[in-house]
This record gives C-alpha cells, structure tokens and sequence, in this order.
C-alpha cells in the first residue's frame, strides 16, 4: 500500500480508488439515489454529508454490495464493479463499519472480530492465533478491551471499538464509516482519528459519514454533500465552512445552531437530589434544579449520568439518598411511580427503551398516559384518542402520514419527537433528556433543541445528558460534571468553557487537588 | 408549523409509498377469509355432506376447542411468550371437574366452576413462574405441560372418569334454539339443530377478547409488551402484571374448554387434548400473530382455527387418511408463514 515513492519534492499523484458515476437507485415509490457522483482517493478521507433521508446509507450500501445500482458505473481500482454481497467487496478490500451494531453478544470479542474469517487449522478454529491477531487490531486502536471478554459485557462505545477493530482486520483499501463516533466520548473519538490519521498515512481511502460536523475538520480532506439523493457538490474541506455544509445539506441558510433561549430560569427549587447512591455505581449525588432550568449533565461515557437519571426514575434500584420536588420528598420504587410524581425519562437507546416501533403514532404518544384517554373501565375512548395525538402529531410538528403510521417507518428525528411527545402528554414537572439528538440529523436537532427551550419556558426543569459538549453548552443553564459515579463540579454555563468541564469531567480541578 | 402533518402531503406520501398499512392489512385479512371460502367452496363441490346446516355446526363445535385455545395463545404470543401448557391444563381442569361432581357430589355448575378455576391457577402459577422467577416461558410452560398432565393421570389413576349423568353433557352436547319434538316411540324428532352452546361460547368469548385487546388500556399494554418491553416498562406499564395476566387467561381458557370436551363426552379422560397447544399456536400463526411479539389479532387467529377445522373436517369427508391430514397441516403453515414474512418485508 501507498505505492512506490516518487522522488522528493515531487508530490505523489493521488491514486484513484473509487469512482462512482451518476449512480441512481430506486426503492418501490421512492427515488433514492439519482445521477450521484463521487470519487476517493488513497490516502484522503473523504466525508459524505446529508440529512438523514438524503441517500448517505443508501449509497454506502451500493458501494459495499447489499443494494445493486439501478443505473451508473463504479470503477474500483481501474475495473467496473458489480458487488453483489458485502462478502465479495469485503474480499475486493472495501470495508465498512456500520452505524448500527453488528456484534454477536454471546461470542467473545476476537470471535466477533474474525466471524466467519476465524483463522484455521484444518477443520479446527487456530484460537491461539484468532486472539493474537484480535489483540494486534485492539492494540493498534490503542484501546484496552479484553479479545477474551463476552461482547454483551461490554459498553456500547466498547463494541463500537469493536466494530472498527474488525473493519481494521480485513486491511482494506476502502474503509467506510458510517457514524463511527456516535457513541464514542471525545476522549474515545480522538483515538478513533489517531487511528485515521495512520490509515490515511498507509494509502487507505475512508468514506466518512457524520453529522458532527464539528469533528470533521481534524480528518477530513474532501466532503461531498447529498440532499434529497442528488449529489449536490464536493470540495476540499480547507475551502468551506461548517455553516456552508449545513446549508447546502439543508438547502437554505442556517442561521443558528442553537436557538436563543426564551426561558427565564426561576429562582424557587423545583427538584432537588440529596445524597443519591448507588454502590459501586454512582455516590453523593447532589443537586438541585430550579423551575424552567436547564441543568446539564456533562462527563465521559461511564461517569455515571444515564445511571444517575435511570435511578431516579425508578429503572434501577439505589442505595440511598432523597430526592425531594417541591420541597417534598417523593418515594420512587419504579418508574410508574416516578412517571406519577411527574417525572419522564427519554432514554438514549430510542428504539430499545423508547419506543414501539411495531405500533403506531398515536399508540405510542398515548402509551405513558393511556388513563387520560380511556373510561373508568379502561376502555379506550377513540375520539379522545385520536384528537390527543393529532395535537402532539400538530404541535412538535412530527412528520409522518398519518396517526396509524408504525414508528418504525419514521426517521429519527420524528421518533424522538414522539417520544418527547408521549411525555409532555403527562404534563410532566421534571424531564430527562438523554443524549436526545444522537443520531438525528442538523434540522431535526434545532427543532428538538427549540422543543426543550419552549418546555422549559413553560416551567418544566430540564436535565440534558449530552456527550456532546457544544450542545451542553449551548443549550443548559448550568452544569453538572460527573467523574467516575460522582459529580465533581456545578458550573454556570455563561462563566464556563469546554476546557474547565473537560477538567473536571477527566478527575482534576483547577487547583491541582 | 401544522400544516406538515394534513392535507396534501399526507397523501402524497402515503401515494408514493404504495400501499398503507391498514390497506396491508385489510389485504391480509381478506387473504386469510379467501382461502377459507376456497377451501369451503373445493369441499363443497368434492363432498356432498359438506355443505350442510349440521356439518356446519359439527365443523362449529369441532373449532371450539382450537379457538378458544388460541385465543389464549394470541395473548400470550403478542406479548412475546408461548404457552406449551394448554393441552395438560385442559385435561386436568376437566378431570377436577368431573370428580368434584362425581366424588365430592357437587353441582354440576360448581363443579365446572373449580375445573375452570383449576385452569387459572394454573395460568397464575405459569405468570408467577414467568415474570417473579423470570424463567423462559417456553421452559415455564414445558414444566406445567408435564406437571398438570401428570397431575390429571395421577388423581384419576389414569382411569377415564365415568357414570357423569346426563346432566354433565349439557354444556358440551346442548344447544340454544333447539327445536324438538317427541314423537310416539318416545324418539326426538330435531326441527332445527339449534347453536350448540359451545359454539355460543366460543363467539361470546372471541367478541369479548377482541374488545379488550382493541379497546381498552390492558390490550394496549398487551401490544406495547410484545412490541418493547423496556418501552413499556419505561412508560409505566406493569409489565409484570400485564404479562401474567395473559397466562391467567390462557389458563382459564383451557380449563373452560377441558370442561366443555369432557361435558361432550360424557366422560373426562386424563389423557385428553394431547397437543392442542400446538393446534392453538397453528391458529394463531396462520391468523397472523408474530411469534416475535407485537402483532397479532383474535379475528385472525379465529380465521385461523377455522382453516384447522375446514381442513380437517373436509379431508375427513374426502376420505384422506388423518396422516395426509397432518402433511397437508403442517404445510399451511408454512405456507402461511411464508406469505405473511414476505407481506412484512420492505
């Protein structure tokens, strides 16, 4: 790989890898790609950007072999190529990482990484060189998970080193990644790019797919952007701006990231936790949050945030501690009873915790407070039923057919959408929100965004988990720090920086304790 | 900000994915009715009996058995369980019966009344089993499957339970708007068949299931733990509660349809309804209920026991061998099976 080195000073023509030429793919009733073009060359990475919808995936897919293009050309490596299956580009040396997991829970991690490419001798799997060679691709990772460790034992930022880690096995020429740092903390990430960086170095060419656009300008090299399954241009990343890419992504100017805040925080305390523990988990949680406040929850994955709000909603047990609304000491045991003294927890694993995808709309913004729209005898009143989740369907603006669409259908930002939706139905006091714009593209997320200011105007304390710094930022009134199970810092927002929650999210303090 | 969600885009979208949903569906329910009136309409003509107010009314009572059965395994399969212990349960509940009125001396109706309750504790044990011991309800059910048989041969030392009187047959063998008369010999002479109760039963029951799971908040939850337990949970939903609840009627339901074959024998035979659970799961899958979890209908699963009952009834009159009969079964199945998965794929 990287070719034969010319001599110095003369610059090394880039290798052309991949070209594809006015690819277009339909799906029954829908156009999906259309006269798409796009190129990567060895040694560069090169972003594809879009909303979720614009034919990122879609492309990917043709490009790796699950789908077949309707119309266009590919020329991998000065050949046309017809992949039928990820198995034959897989074996051509293009990989990809997907953005949804693909790890089998009960096999080990190396099992995993070799899957149906275990190395052999004779009829039997060579275990001894399946967990030296799953030890190299975690090594070169520079991440520190045991080859022998049950892949359902791990977190899921774990996996995703996993997933990478195979994709890192096959030595591919092409590696496509596909949302790779989604679940990944800073932390994390910024090891995901120093391994980029070395792919890059070595002649591979990657296809990186990301809606944290912010990240992308320590890797990029080139970013093509698709809207609505057209291509619609690729430049070099030096020679345009984040607010470029959204705009062209969305197809009209982007003003703000975040909206301006309508809200006034009050000064009266609306929810307070005192001395929450959960042994071994998390301890001395304390904090408050004061009628229509946004209170952020910042820390590495694993300091204990998602934890923290699961326990006070009732999802798992704790140890002790008081947790007090209105200045009156609520008792939690599950999260009914949490859900009834007015709190609501949207969980940041959507379709797992969520929601019902297999049911519609409306059945899934009237699950939290079926009573409201049913008798005495808990029969269903259809009227009432369909008159409330038309006014959530009306007023978060979820787009979707009609109120008997499954939510399996919609895309994520309307999913989310329903699931704040089932909650404000319960008129709730106090909300979580946990890593609520995950995966939902630019559009959807300044909705969300604007969605949490209005309910927080209303009265409602917020509580945003977010792993995405600019977002805690942006968004929250105050933050809470979180390092290893405790919360090392309460901050304002307005008096603080990315640097200082880093500080104390990574364990130290300003003052060297 | 509203004018997304009405109107013209609404059906341009609904236009440009093709079929909806419930258009899918309607589709789906009229496959299922179709095939029933071909079956029904091949038999016709094939055998001159089939099509007869009392071969309709033996096919009738013949699907009793299966359609209640299966509406119990419909609830329990949408919540993403199985119920392997309706078969055992029914024989026992029809066995306690039998021999609380012909042992203890009590009523009929109260004899009836402990055998279908015997049939709920059954169903409880199961839910308590299931959702506080969390075992896989496949191995829960295996349990009870053996235990309760075991149970049924043991108090009858495997003896069938005779000499009922004829009054324990009423519930299996009478029917409403009978009309008879007595000729002179002392012989009845039959008008009009009547509806036999257990086919009244059967429809009573099918409605009021199918309300509960369509219309109230308990079938709601139902749906919403078979489609996401975690979901469910996090929204409030007494998983552990809802979940037992549907082995409590799937229980009940086979101790109620014990004690009807057993009243239509005159007789309760410990070994009776061997395999019925896989008869009421069959119903319930050719109906359309996902063994996933999530989907499923009492409408569907009726359509289902139906097909059992036609098939068998019709291949009966044609003479094929009860062997054939299971090939031919079995192969409904999977056809059904088959569709349906490609129905669902997108």
């Amino acid at each position: 790989m990287g070719g034969v080195q010319l001599a110095a000073g003369e610059p090394e023509p880039a290798r052309l890898l991949l070209r594809l030429e006015g690819v277009a793919k339909e799906f029954p009733g829908v156009k999906a790609l259309q006269g798409v073009s796009f190129d990567l060359r060895a040694g560069e990475v090169h972003a594809v950007c879009g909303e979720n919808g614009a034919g990122k995936s879609t492309l990917m897919k043709i490009i790796s072999g699950v789908y077949q293009r309707d119309a266009g050309e590919i020329v991998y490596k000065g050949e046309t190529v017809h992949f039928t299956s990820t198995h034959q580009s897989e074996a051509a040396g293009i990989a990809i990482i997907h953005q949804e997991l693909n790890l089998v829970p009960h096999l080990t991690v190396a099992e995993n990484i070799y899957l149906a490419r275990e190395p052999r001798r004779g009829f039997l799997v060579d275990r001894r060189r399946l967990y030296a060679d799953s030890r190299r691709c975690l090594d070169r990772l520079g991440v520190d998970i045991d080859p022998h460790a049950q892949v359902r034992t791990l977190s899921v930022a774990q996996c995703q080193m996993v997933e990478i880690a195979k994709a890192l096995s096959l030595d591919a020429s092409v590696l496509i990644m596909d949302e790779p740092t989604s679940s990944l903390t800073e932390q994390e990430a910024r090891l995901l790019f120093r391994v980029i960086r070395d792919l890059k170095a070595a002649g591979t060419g990657i296809v990186y797919i990301s809606h944290r656009l912010d990240e992308m300008a320590e890797i990029v090299d080139r970013v093509t952007i698709l809207r609505d399954g057209r291509y619609i241009s690729t430049d070099d990343f030096s020679a345009i701006t984040v607010d470029d890419i959204v705009a062209r992504m969305v197809g009209r100017p982007l003003e703000e990231k975040f909206p301006a805040p309508t809200r006034q925080p009050g000064s009266e305390v609306l929810f307070s936790v005192s001395g929450l523990t959960r042994r071994g988990v998390f301890s001395d949680i304390n904090f408050e949050i004061r009628r229509g406040e946004i209170l952020g929850f910042a820390g590495l994955m694993g300091a204990g945030r998602t934890e923290v709000a699961r326990a006070i909603f009732g999802a798992d047990p704790f140890d002790s501690g008081t947790i007090a609304l209105n200045g009156q000491t609520i008792a939690i045991t599950d999260p009914r009873s949490a859900i009834e003294a007015g709190i609501a927890y949207l969980s940041e694993d959507r379709k797992g915790q969520g929601l019902a995808v297999k049911m519609p709309v409306d059945a899934n913004l009237t699950l939290a407070n079926m009573d409201a729209v049913a008798n005495s005898a808990g029969i269903i009143d259809r009227q009432r039923h369909r008159a409330s989740s038309q006014h959530y369907v009306d007023l978060l603006s979820i787009k979707t057919p009609s109120l008997s669409q499954p939510v399996r259908l919609l895309s994520g930002g309307n999913q989310q959408k329903i699931i704040i939706g089932k909650w404000l139905f319960r008129e709730p006091k106090i909300m979580f929100f946990d890593e609520p714009t995950r995966g939902i593209d630019v559009g959807a997320k300044f909705a969300i965004y604007q969605i949490m200011d209005a309910l927080a105007a209303r009265g409602i304390g917020i509580v945003l988990i977010s792993s995405e710094l600019p977002e805690i930022l942006g968004l929250s009134d105050r933050v809470a720090v979180f390092h290893e199970g405790r919360i090392t810092a309460t901050l304002s927002t307005r008096e603080t920086s990315q640097e200082d929650i880093m500080l104390y999210a990574s364990g130290r303090s300003r003052h060297g304790e | 900000m509203a004018d997304i969600t009405n109107g013209k885009p609404q059906e341009a979208m609904t236009q440009r994915k093709g079929l909806s949903d419930r258009q899918k569906d309607i589709i789906q329910k009229f496959a299922a009715l179709g095939s029933l009136v071909i079956l029904a309409a091949v038999f016709a003509v094939t055998s001159s009996a089939f099509l007869t107010v009392n071969n309709g009314m033996t096919i009738a009572l013949q699907v009793t058995s299966i359609a209640l059965l299966g509406i119990g395994a419909t609830y329990v399969i949408i919540t993403g369980g199985i119920d392997l212990s309706v078969g055992s349960v029914l024989a026992l509940a029809g066995v306690v019966a039998a021999l609380a009125v012909k042992d203890y001396g009590t009523p009929i109706w109260l004899g009836m009344l402990i055998g279908i309750l015997t049939g709920s504790a059954c169903g409880v044990i199961n839910g308590f089993v299931i959702t506080r011991l969390k075992l896989p309800p496949f191995i829960a059910t295996l349990g009870m499957m053996l235990i309760a048989r075991g149970v049924a041969l043991q108090i009858t030392g495997a003896r069938a339970v005779s000499g009922l009187g004829e009054a324990f047959g009423v519930l299996g063998n009478g029917s409403l708007l009978r009309i008879e008369s007595i000729d002179d010999q002392g012989f009845p002479v039959v008008t009009f068949p009547g509806i036999p109760y257990p086919v009244v039963l059967m429809i009573v029951i099918a409605v009021a299931a199918g309300f509960l799971l369509n219309r109230t908040v308990l079938g709601r939850h139902i749906y919403a733990i078979g489609s996401n337990a975690d979901a469910a949970r996090l929204s409030g939903v007494n998983v552990t509660r809802v979940t037992a609840f549907t082995y409590i009627v799937s229980g009940t339901l086979a101790g109620l349809t014990g004690c009807v074959l057993m009243s239509r024998l005159v007789t309760a035979q410990p070994n009776e309804g061997v395999a019925y659970e896989l008869d009421a799961i069959a119903s319930a899958v050719i109906g359309g209920t996902s063994l996933i979890g999530g989907v499923g209908t009492i409408s569907g699963t009726f359509i289902g026991a139906f097909v059992i009952g036609i098939l068998r009834n019709g291949l009966n009159m044609n003479g094929v061998s009860a062997f054939i009969q299971q090939i031919i079964i079995g192969l409904v199945i999977l056809v059904t099976v088959w569709i349906d998965q490609i129905r669902n794929r997108r």
